[in-house]
């Protein structure tokens, strides 16, 4: 029973991991055709890929997009976070509910609805609005980091701040949020390669300067090559050095904060 | 404390969210009553779209399409994610977090890297085609792998596998093995110990991971679209057509808004599952 439950999760795990596994091997296959044998060892595809200024200039797109998303998420999701969390508040299930809608709502018709509302409103479709409505599907991610770091704080430190005469707000400061400095720091992160991975909604309320997303999209539907395995793996790779980067920040702060 | 400090921080977020998510969601709802003249919108309201929609056997059968694929993606990361969640919650050990963060690492690859991968696994020109080929067991590239159903579920449930299984492994972190022994020691086989324990005492995590995984993969875009081929026309594509070159935003609208009133009712009959069975467990 245990070894075949350990077979099991061994044979999930593999499944979770061979879509990427495989784009990662036919990346350096030194062969057009995406098939065994293997036919050497080539960085040509990832030389192509760096060399095309197109992609470029959708990068930079998208780290001017994910920047801000990350900053506006992060300080909204902040705010969450404590709300829901640690400071006591009026009407906290319907304010989880409302914080929850947009993880829950169909990304696709949370796209028209916005492309709608901007339209009526003769807002211009413009990277602002990318920014706008990315942080909205990023909010729920980074209010969920950063209230994993706050649940762990001890509410003693801020009656022993009271006692010793703190005022509300210096408490704040100087207890509260030196602990959850990590958790803003992860969720950073976290917001950042969100951001940057978002496709449907960014496609929708995007003007003429088109994120890495939008410009990968295309070329993806149309043909398979190893440089998009290629431009693939350095997504991968970077997205998930980057979460993991946040995973030991946050670890850190559970270590600290305990 | 009072109850203040709280609510004023959380109002700029209530703001935030009133103007970009409720705001949006409720012009919609206004479109959807009203309707095309020509190229113009007509903002005259009534009921024609919903009419319509109800009228038409496309759009009843793409719902239906969409709820069946959900409920079977459902279905399917149940049994597949039981195993590892109990594996996660109760043998796992040292290796718990790890295993867990590896389980969520996929996940942050995007939606869009991840079907592209399918692709090159499933397509004609794909890796398994043009290997089974190469190794001599066929000589024709099997048609039916990419482009088909069987390509949409395989990849939906990669995508949405772990939220399932984070749901359960939340229900089996909460379960004490005391129960299981106690059935175990009044001479109930394991079969009957799932059905009669582990099952209704996991069933809230079921009921989380299994609505979480129900919502998205009906609301799904990209998977169907890019790896159904004729087969992945969904109601979510339909309502990405009307917007598009259909243009009929509020024949759009109402099918948007039909969706979401379904959902929040499935929303609705789960949270009270949850409830009443946790209520249950506690006692």
């Amino acid at each position: 029973m245990s070894r075949l439950s350990t077979l099991w999760v061994w044979a999930v795990f593999a499944f979770m991991y061979l879509p990427i596994a495989m784009i990662a091997l036919f990346s350096v296959n030194d062969s057009k055709i995406m098939s065994l044998p293997f036919s050497g060892f080539t960085l040509k595809w990832y030389a192509e890929v760096m060399g095309d200024g197109r992609l470029g200039g959708g990068f930079l797109t998208t780290l001017s997009v994910a920047f801000p998303v990350a900053i506006c998420a992060t300080l909204l999701g902040g705010l969450a976070a404590l709300a829901i969390s640690f400071y006591p508040m009026r009407g906290r299930g319907i304010f989880a509910v409302l914080l929850l809608a947009p993880f829950l709502i169909p990304k696709l018709i949370l796209a028209v609805a916005q492309l709608i509302m901007f339209n009526e409103t003769g807002v211009e479709r413009s990277l602002l609005t990318v920014i706008a409505a990315q942080t909205v599907i990023v909010l729920p991610f980074s209010t969920l980091v950063i209230a994993s770091v706050l649940i762990r704080i001890d509410r003693g430190l801020l009656e022993a701040a009271a006692d010793l005469g703190a005022s509300g707000l210096s408490a704040f400061r100087r207890v509260v949020l030196p602990l959850m400095a990590n958790g803003l720091m992860a969720s950073w992160v976290v917001a950042f390669v969100l951001s940057s991975a978002e496709y449907v909604l960014t496609a929708f309320v995007s003007g003429r300067a088109q994120p890495l997303s939008v410009l990968v999209a295309s070329d993806f539907r149309f043909a398979l090559s190893p440089s998009l395995n290629a431009l693939a793996v350095m997504i991968v790779f970077g997205n998930i050095a980057l979460v993991a980067l946040a995973e030991l920040i946050r670890r850190r702060a559970s270590k600290t904060g305990a | 404390m009072s109850l203040r400090v709280g609510t004023l921080l959380a109002a700029p977020v209530t703001a935030f969210l009133l103007a970009l998510c409720v705001a949006p969601l409720l012009i919609l709802f206004a479109y959807s009553f009203f309707r095309v003249d020509f190229v113009a919108i007509s903002y005259d309201p009534s009921f024609a779209n919903y009419a319509k929609i109800a009228g038409s056997a496309t759009y009843r059968g793409l719902i239906l399409k969409a709820f069946g694929s959900g409920a079977l993606v459902v279905a399917i990361t149940a049994v597949i994610g039981y195993p590892v969640a109990w594996f996660l919650a109760k043998r796992a050990g040292a290796m718990k977090s790890a295993l867990l963060t590896l389980l969520l690492v996929p996940l942050y690859s995007g939606d869009l890297v991840r079907v592209f991968a399918w692709r090159v696994l499933l397509g004609a020109e794909g890796v398994i085609n043009r290997s089974l080929i190469w190794a001599g067991v066929t000589d024709a590239p099997i048609q039916g792998l990419l482009f088909s159903p069987l390509a949409t579920h395989i990849a939906l449930t990669y995508n949405y596998l772990p939220f399932m299984v984070i749901g359960l492994w939340l229900a089996f972190e909460s379960l004490d093995d005391a129960w299981l022994e106690a059935a175990a020691d009044l001479g109930a086989r394991s079969p009957s110990r799932f059905a009669r324990v582990t099952l209704p005492l996991t069933f809230p995590g079921l009921v989380a991971g299994g609505l979480m995984v129900f919502v998205m993969v009906v609301g799904d875009y990209l998977t169907p679209q890019l790896l159904g081929g004729a087969s992945g026309i969904t109601v979510i594509s339909a309502i990405n057509d009307l917007f598009g070159t259909a243009f009929d935003w509020p024949l759009g609208s109402a099918i948007a808004w039909t969706m979401l009133a379904i959902l929040m009712a499935f929303f609705a009959v789960g949270a009270m599952l949850i409830r009443r069975s946790s209520l249950v467990g506690g006692s």
